[in-house]
């Protein structure tokens, strides 16, 4: 039987570490850990009491924004794989695209059960316009091969407001919708930290680079702020306790040297 | 999978470390053979060992087989994250992202 010091994952060179976490044979791994057994990100047995009107509709219009979030993420990871400059980049960058994939699907098979039969029309008609344009101006750095901004958008900017609102919802959350957000999280996980790790590393020699990156978050923090006071809106979250949310992103974008 | 000597510490030990059996703690978002070494964080009251540290990128709880000392470096798995141990306050640990 191996011994700790077999499988420390602190030894491991970094080259290794990094071709390591990037692999499918890691995301088969992770995924088996938290998705066996459940049948659209949930206890196939599990209860699903009604909702009143009011907590269905609001419910309705918080997962219509989900399913925009994350037709953006696995559009814009699809494109990201032919952009990925290395081989663990482009396998991973596979591998969001079928956590992307799944989390629509989760999100669609949700609002099916809450009644929603044509969920295209109705994440249309409920669509917040800031995750729009977001959506259109992630498409438009990826349509233009533009590696590190299309990162930065996706990976750090996106990965990060989703896992940030996705917990928050998770608290309070009926136990069915939580069960599937939970899933959710853990892959986000993976999705902003190789965001924040990939830019981190190529932007460390890169003054240039780094302020091209300001430039973009620059032009992009409007719609950021307009995408998550609208989801937590949603979500009933007092305005008072929206900053302490939007803190993570702040942090991020500290570390990777973006701030102002 | 090669490995290094990543995790030896830059700061002269003036004692041997203390060794920790680890065991699962629940925490499912990597493959089972490094699960051990990393826990969910129960936040600010959650009193961490001298064997751990938070990521400061997606906080779960980093742990490792011997105690750590200023300037080790973890990896964090789930988020990918390589990060150097410093001395925190309230003797605990708190972990720098590298790049």
């Amino acid at each position: 039987m191996p011994s700790d010091e077999d499988f420390d994952p602190h030894v491991l060179a970094e080259d290794a570490f990094i071709e390591e976490v990037q692999s499918f044979q890691f995301w088969f791994g992770a995924v088996e850990g938290y998705l066996t057994g459940q049948s659209y990100g949930h206890d196939p047995g599990m209860a699903d009491p009604p909702l009143d009107e009011t907590q269905r509709e609001r419910l309705i219009t918080t997962l219509c924004n989900y399913c925009v979030g994350e037709t953006a993420a696995l559009e814009g990871a699809s494109g990201l794989v032919s952009l990925a400059p290395n081989h663990p980049a482009k396998i991973f960058m596979a591998t969001q695209v079928v956590d992307e994939a799944r989390h629509l699907e989760v999100f669609l098979r949700r609002l099916n059960d809450l009644g929603v039969e044509d969920t295209t029309t109705e994440i249309v008609r409920r669509a917040n316009p800031a995750l729009t344009e977001f959506k259109d101006a992630l498409m438009q750095l990826v349509a233009a091969g533009d590696w590190d901004a299309a990162v930065f958008a996706q990976n750090v900017i996106l990965e990060t407001m989703e896992f940030t609102v996705f917990r928050s919802h998770a608290q309070n959350a009926d136990p069915m919708t939580a069960e599937i957000l939970e899933g959710v999280i853990s892959d986000e996980r993976r999705h902003f930290g190789f965001g924040e790790n990939d830019l981190g590393r190529r932007l460390a020699h890169d003054p240039e680079g780094r302020a091209r990156l300001r430039d973009v978050r620059r032009d992009l923090d409007g719609l950021v702020l307009g995408v998550f006071e609208g989801a937590l809106a949603d979500l009933e979250v007092p305005a008072a306790d929206r900053h302490v949310l939007g803190r993570d992103y702040l942090e991020t974008v500290e570390r990777l040297g973006l701030t102002q | 999978m090669t490995t290094s000597d990543a995790s030896t510490s830059e700061v002269a030990p003036d004692k041997p470390r203390r060794q920790y059996d680890l065991d699962e703690t629940g925490f499912n978002e990597v493959p089972k053979k490094w699960r051990k070494f990393y826990r969910h964080w129960g936040g600010p009251g959650d009193k961490l060992g001298r064997n751990e540290v938070v990521c400061p990128v997606c906080k779960i709880v980093i742990r490792s087989a011997r105690e750590l000392r200023p300037g080790d470096k973890v990896y964090c798995m789930p988020c990918m994250s390589r990060m150097i141990v410093v001395e925190g306050p309230d003797d605990h640990f708190i972990a720098e992202v590298i790049f």
